[in-house]
């Protein structure tokens, strides 16, 4: 059965390697620093380390995952196709939760905290709900959304000092 | 002075300062992205108009139970508070799942008190001893220590091997980023000037916990489920007995050293030692399969090291003036600026000061255990919290974690994308805990090992004997936990070979 | 039911807490919007100041004294955020260009100001900035080795060197203003020092105590202790000159004429800031640090006198500093 998980092996292990080759090709345009007490050292080499020992382990797993891929053909198992379009339906909670925390984090600076919390809070809750339960839903997702997002602005912002962007609504003196 | 430094601790004044101090540090170690560090920073400058007992007993409330507090959120939702709380999630969630929250709750704060009795025990007695084996640690020792520690990741992945190296080496990859240690050259910061301070240990960690669970709870939407998960709400005294007590005592003392020694030695912190003291409780024990499986040894390994280490990083802050971590690294500032130099000198200069701090940290620890004691009837209400409705606002608090770490909005964008990296790892299978014994590791060694090869042309490597030994010491625990891990895989075959007999299909 | 009151009496009172200290001035006490200097009605909302390192330390403390005292003196609630990392270098980076309505100020010391220029950590100098005022200066850099050490002063200790070339062993920090002074010490001095990395100032007191350096450079309130109790002595303080309080201390100047690192607390306004709200400023802190609490506080944690510039002043000053370390350039 551990053979039936080979795309387990292959896929992460092809797209880690690419990230370690990527990594790796970057390292030789960091500066190093060859004044007085450099190190004989440089900050090259703990990158270089590391990105060859990912690469490696890489290499290893996508080695390991044909072979089983090969077990499992010669168990007689077959192999299923899906398409990422079902991959991704599949699991659309998923990807409207982080699009809608993409969402939030990246207006966050321009629209403020207040507003963008309330809404991805009310987002949120929807998608973790299930679709014949929303009507129920609304209610309590909006006055958690409006509670959440006032009450932590005002105890982080001027109680605690945390920087949390004002947004727009600067234009009203908050 | 001993008792000077008593009557100033109890002053009614200070004893409400403990008491908000602990009280504000368990609600920032419990709610995830926010610290005990973060409550240190916030609370420093309050302290600064108080007397120098009152300031800093309130800081030492807030470390206690900021670094105790992490271990409710673990249990509960399995997001560890703080990073010195990650290892409490391993059986503590497991161990809730089961309906016994109560008893993992308890256990945790009963070895939180415990690991913190023991860690200020020790800072009593053996400081000055303690101290000079702190001095022995230089670059070669804590080169070989990083070493050493990252090899305990081997035996912390279980059977799928290259995974869980796959892990730990992307989080030391990670942690390459931003300035260059020793040289402070950029690296891998495209230009951001925001990326200068690499990633932030709390950011990660949200990512891989925090934005993790609520996409675990967002694949189960449409699956016909019960919003609440039914717990024993009844919890009765600690949420467990005396029998069982004693049944843990060895394995909390144990814990609580490896805590007080990694807390003793500058840079480590409460996140390794909890992990390190989990593997070795798991390795030694001889229930070593159940661990994981959510029984009381895992939480007590891990809460008893966590809080053993803040003893343990109290004797080279008081004796010597070093602090280990960020944390420390405040209560340092709190100090001087009350003109208590912590060195050779404290207990000359400001004897009734040290023996404040003492009693403070002992009052801290009864607070905390009472204080979660207390609440523990309503920490295992979140339990009834419709998920749908906690975790969206969990992700907020996290979201002003990882702004308010180092007051910037771009922290937040680090945690989205840790957030979508944890996720395809755990789909791939590859474990994600690892990740944060490399990510802190990882700049250990190597400003290590490149300070190493500045010495070793005067200082061969030979003269350090602590060197010789760790890195002997890494060659058994890496042979021990392959070994360990094969026979471990095995018996995984085996019993799902037992499986497909017994239940004939392919499921 | 009891129990759970109990705890949310706790909770409301550390609530209660971090509001009197967050937010410490929320009761302005109307003391007085008396500053003149012709920027009339400024101010009239919470002043912000950005702290360019890390509470605990000592830019923070003093950047926290001067807000303390201005909200008095103002009338208006003075916040103090850290904003911290790259030795200030993320702080000055972010609020360079921040808003110049005269809310926006950043607390740092020349030392990273300058240092951080050149070497080149950031491209931009004190000139991205309006400087406001230099408000104080650090109780300094001491070079210090162990105390039964056969060299008394930083003559002895580079001659000593000078014997035996790369066998003595210096701790610095790469990178910031400890370096900019090894740099110095080796290519102005003349020693011949095996230079080791040893890390922040904590880090250095380790390396010098286990013996892994031979000598290294602390911050006094660092070393006191230990010079006091026999097992580390000072050769010589960076600073120009000796700290008021401790007057018989050697120069470093006085055997390396630019041996000099000075480091001087000062806070910026953003490029663009009006003259007359930096002015406005400025007259706000002449006033505050003319007091006796000023000069006890700055005795009692920075061992000097007060020490405080006009506009003008201070960006000489600052100026002044900046040549002295471009003119390290070549060798750092």
């Amino acid at each position: 059965m551990q053979n039936k998980h080979y795309k387990m092996d292959i896929i992460p292990g092809i797209v880690i390697a690419l990230f370690s080759i990527g990594y790796l090709a970057l390292i030789p345009s960091i500066q190093t620093f060859t004044g007085l007490g450099s190190t004989p050292l440089t900050n090259h080499f703990v990158p270089y380390l590391w990105g060859g020992s990912l690469l490696v382990l890489s290499l290893w797993i996508i080695a390991r995952g044909f072979r089983r891929r090969k077990k499992y053909l010669a168990e007689g198992g077959s192999i299923k196709k899906t398409s990422l379009k079902d991959a991704l339906l599949e699991r659309r909670e998923v990807v409207a939760s982080f699009a809608a925390l993409t969402l939030y984090v990246g207006l966050m600076d321009l629209v403020g905290f207040v507003i963008m919390t309330v809404l991805y809070v009310f987002a949120q809750i929807l998608i973790l709900t299930p679709r014949e339960n929303w009507g129920k839903t609304y209610v309590p997702a909006a006055i958690t959304a409006a509670v959440s997002g006032g009450l932590l602005f005002y105890v982080f912002r001027y109680l605690l000092n945390v920087l949390l962007p004002v947004g727009i609504l600067k234009l009203f003196g908050l | 002075m001993i008792l000077q430094g008593l009557l100033e601790v109890l002053q009614p004044m200070t004893i409400v300062l403990v008491a908000i101090g602990t009280a504000v540090g368990i609600i920032f170690g419990s709610i995830p992205g926010l610290t005990a560090t973060m409550a240190i920073v916030m609370f420093l400058p309050v302290t600064y108009s108080m007397t120098a007992s009152e300031g800093i007993s309130m800081l030492m409330a807030l470390y206690i139970g900021g670094i105790s507090g992490g271990l409710i959120s673990a249990i509960l939702l399995n997001i560890p508070g703080t990073p010195s709380s990650v290892a409490t999630c391993f059986d503590g969630k497991p161990l809730a799942d089961k309906g016994e929250a109560g008893k993992a709750l308890g256990t945790g704060v009963v070895f939180s008190f415990v690991g913190t009795i023991i860690g200020i025990g020790l800072l009593m007695i053996l400081a000055p001893v303690l101290c000079d084996f702190a001095l022995k640690f230089q670059a070669y020792e804590y080169c070989a220590l990083a070493v050493f520690s990252l090899s305990m990741v081997i035996a912390l992945t279980g059977h799928d091997m290259p995974k869980g190296l796959i892990s730990a080496v992307l989080g030391a990859l990670l942690a390459t980023v931003g300035l260059a240690p020793i040289d402070s050259k950029p690296r891998f910061t495209f230009g951001l000037y925001q990326l200068n301070n690499g990633f932030a240990l709390v950011v990660l960690l949200i990512g891989l916990f925090a934005i993790a669970e609520v996409m675990a709870y967002a694949e189960t939407v449409r699956q016909k489920q019960d919003f609440t998960i039914r717990s024993n709400v009844k919890i009765k005294g600690v949420g467990f007995t005396f029998k069982e007590f004693v049944g843990q005592l060895r394995n909390a003392v144990v814990s609580a050293l490896i805590g007080v020694g990694i807390g003793i030695l500058p840079g480590i912190g409460g996140g390794v030692s909890c992990m390190i003291s989990y593997t070795v409780s798991k390795n030694t024990s001889k229930r070593r399969e159940l661990y994981g499986t959510g029984i009381m040894d895992g939480v007590v390994a891990s809460e008893t090291a966590n809080n053993g280490t803040i003893g343990g990083a109290m004797i080279p802050l008081l004796s010597l003036g070093i602090p280990g971590d960020a944390a420390t690294a405040m209560l340092l500032g709190g100090l001087q600026i009350h003109n208590v130099a912590p060195g050779p000198l404290i207990y000359e200069k400001n004897g009734v000061v040290v023996y404040a701090i003492f009693f403070a940290m002992v009052l801290s620890a009864i607070f905390m255990m009472l204080f979660m004691l207390l609440g523990m009837r309503f920490f295992v209400t979140v339990l009834k919290v419709p998920k749908n409705y906690l975790l969206p606002v969990v992700v907020v608090l996290c979201a002003i974690g990882a702004i308010g770490n180092a007051n910037m909005i771009f922290d937040t964008y680090c945690m989205v994308g840790f957030g979508l990296m944890s996720y395809l790892l755990i789909k791939s299978k590859v474990p994600t805990v690892p990740m944060i014994l490399g990510f802190i590791l990882g700049p250990t060694f190597e400003q290590n090992l490149r300070r190493v090869s500045q010495l070793t042309s005067s200082d061969p490597f030979w003269n350090h004997p602590i060197f010789c030994v760790l890195i002997i010491a890494t060659a058994f625990v890496v042979v021990f936990s392959v070994r360990a891990n094969l026979k471990d895989a095995q018996r995984a075959q085996e019993a799902e070979r037992q499986a497909l007999k017994a239940g004939g299909a392919d499921e | 039911m009891k129990r759970m009151l109990s705890l949310l009496t706790a909770l409301a009172m550390a609530l209660a807490l971090a509001a009197c200290g967050g937010n410490s001035g929320d009761s302005s006490n109307g003391g007085g919007s008396s500053s003149g200097g012709g920027a009339s009605g400024w101010p009239e909302k919470t002043i912000n100041i950005y702290v360019t390192h890390a509470a605990g330390g000592d830019t923070d403390y003093m950047a926290r004294q001067l807000g303390e005292a201005l909200q008095k003196e103002l009338g208006q609630s003075v916040v103090c955020t850290n904003v911290t990392g790259s030795n200030g270098a993320t702080c000055m980076q972010q609020y360079k260009d921040g808003d110049t309505d005269g809310y926006t100020f950043i607390a740092s010391n020349t030392a990273a100001l300058n240092g951080n220029e050149a070497t080149s950590m950031v491209d931009f100098g004190y000139d991205a900035f309006e400087p406001v005022a230099i408000y104080g200066i650090q109780s300094g850099e001491n070079i210090v080795v162990p105390a039964d050490a056969p060299y008394d002063d930083l003559e002895g200790f580079i001659e000593a060197s000078k014997a035996n070339p790369g066998q003595i062993k210096y701790g610095t920090s790469t990178g910031g203003g400890v370096y900019i002074q090894t740099c110095v010490l080796t290519n102005l001095g003349g020693a011949q020092f095996n230079i080791i990395d040893a890390g922040d100032a904590a880090n250095r007191l380790t390396a010098l105590l286990g013996g892994e350096v031979d000598g290294t450079s602390l911050p006094y309130s660092t070393a006191a202790d230990y010079i006091e109790n026999g097992q580390l002595k000072s050769l010589c303080t960076c600073l120009s000159k000796a700290p008021a309080m401790m007057p018989d201390q050697k120069s470093a100047s006085e055997t390396i004429p630019e041996l000099i690192v000075d480091t001087e607390y000062v806070l910026l306004a953003p490029k663009g800031t009006p003259a007359e709200l930096v002015e406005a400023m400025n007259a706000a802190i002449l006033k505050v640090t003319g007091t006796d609490e000023w000069k006890t506080m700055v005795n009692e944690y920075c061992y000097q006198d007060p020490f405080v510039l006009n506009v003008a002043d201070s960006t000489t000053n600052l100026k002044e500093q900046r040549d002295l370390f471009q003119s390290f350039v070549p060798f750092l």
